[in-house]
């Protein structure tokens, strides 16, 4: 399951999470975007349990879009220990993001 | 949505070879490309490594393609893809707005001599962008630079000067532009892009700007940006003996996979390709 993320929760969420955190950078007016959508769905049901997924739309954060240095959407971050680990940026069949999160798993 | 049996991208020998044998099979085939089919075929004044044909110019050639899809009722989509998208079980094709869907796709679509500029593989998605629509709203208030080969680019660019704080446009065209007043238009030729852990400049020849973001808008797609992905092995498609890439049911031939460019080798390979996912159809239905 991919939760909606918002800038208030961004700590609880991602920083202090004991999982590693997948969050992707969204918009709604991003077609590639809407693509990744349901593949990260997918990659997120196949990866129960083992990493929290988000989404996080970054008109409505644009403070935590800045923060990680989102130039590009869809932009793809893997968090551990609150850290960034991992970046991808546009979209990527689901061999690619499953391949890129189960390094950190 | 219709979902296509194979899609096929690209009318030169490779792609219509591949729709030829899909369409034997009795598959539902789209082909995407245009109607003088290939530039490289038109401009060849005479043809004799075609097995059957010799001394024949491009133009003839090009006449027999015709009437051979004519005859076998395949038509020519005129339409310029964007983007291929690996959804998963199908291929999502999307032309601007609009999507096309397909179970398998054959990619055809020759090979552009063009290389990267220095610094632009290097700064993807750290500043440098290929979507100006898609990400202008992350550099609102910013200075953001874009490095236009056509019309379509120049649309990218008003839009883009209604968020950011000041657009620079690289004009690599000819002719009468439409861009907005605010814009400010620079005639020279971009060398490299740098910046440290993201993008600072535009360095040209006859000088230097600097900007928050580059976008490079050109009329053909290097490969692994047309389909996010996909795998490339010395600037080309990289594919087994089957024609098969890195992603499943995605396949490639012509020249987009390597050398020898050759008319009669892409046909070949196009065949091989498609009937290999016609293999890959009965497997997966």
């Amino acid at each position: 399951m991919v939760r909606e993320l918002i800038s208030k929760n961004f700590g609880e969420d991602v920083i202090n999470s004991s999982t590693p955190v997948v969050v992707d950078f969204w918009a709604p007016w991003c077609g590639p975007c809407k693509m990744l959508g349901p593949v990260i769905e997918e990659v997120s049901e196949e990866l129960a349990g083992k990493a929290e997924f988000f989404k996080l739309n970054v008109d409505d954060n644009g403070d935590i879009a800045q923060q990680y240095k989102v130039s590009s959407i869809p932009t793809v971050i893997v968090f551990k220990g609150g850290e960034v680990v991992d970046k991808m940026v546009g979209f990527r069949p689901k061999a690619d993001i499953i391949k890129l999160v189960s390094k950190h798993i | 949505m219709e979902r296509f049996d194979i899609a096929i991208i690209g009318t030169g020998p490779a792609g219509l070879e591949a729709a030829i044998n899909g369409k034997i099979r009795n598959k539902n085939i789209i082909l995407f490309g245009n109607s003088d089919f290939s530039n490289k075929l038109i401009k060849a004044p005479k043809i004799n490594n075609y097995l059957g044909f010799n001394d024949i110019s491009g133009i003839e050639l090009k006449e027999k393609f015709q009437q051979h899809i004519e005859a076998m009722d395949i038509k020519i989509n005129n339409e310029r893809i964007n983007a291929v998208y690996a959804m998963g079980d199908y291929f999502a094709l999307m032309v601007n707005e609009k999507t096309y869907e397909a179970k398998t796709v054959i990619l055809a679509i020759g090979m552009e001599a063009a290389k990267p500029l220095k610094g632009e593989e290097e700064f993807l998605g750290r500043g440098v962008g290929y979507c100006a629509t898609c990400d202008a709203p992350l550099y609102k208030g910013k200075v953001v630079t874009i490095i236009g080969y056509n019309k379509e680019a120049e649309e990218e660019a008003n839009f883009v000067s209604e968020l950011a704080s000041k657009v620079y446009y690289i004009k690599m065209d000819k002719g009468d532009s439409s861009l907005n007043e605010n814009i400010k238009v620079i005639n020279d030729k971009p060398v490299e892009i740098s910046g440290e852990s993201e993008v600072k400049s535009v360095v040209m020849k006859n000088g230097t700007i600097e900007t928050d973001g580059v976008f490079i808008l050109k009329d053909s797609i290097a490969p692994n940006h047309l389909v996010p992905g996909l795998e490339l092995e010395d600037g080309h498609i990289k594919v087994n003996r089957a024609m098969e890439t890195n992603i499943e049911g995605l396949y490639a031939a012509g020249d987009c996979i390597g050398k020898p460019y050759q008319y009669i080798k892409a046909a070949g390979e196009g065949q091989v390709a498609s009937l290999k996912a016609v293999e890959y159809l009965s497997k997966t239905k």
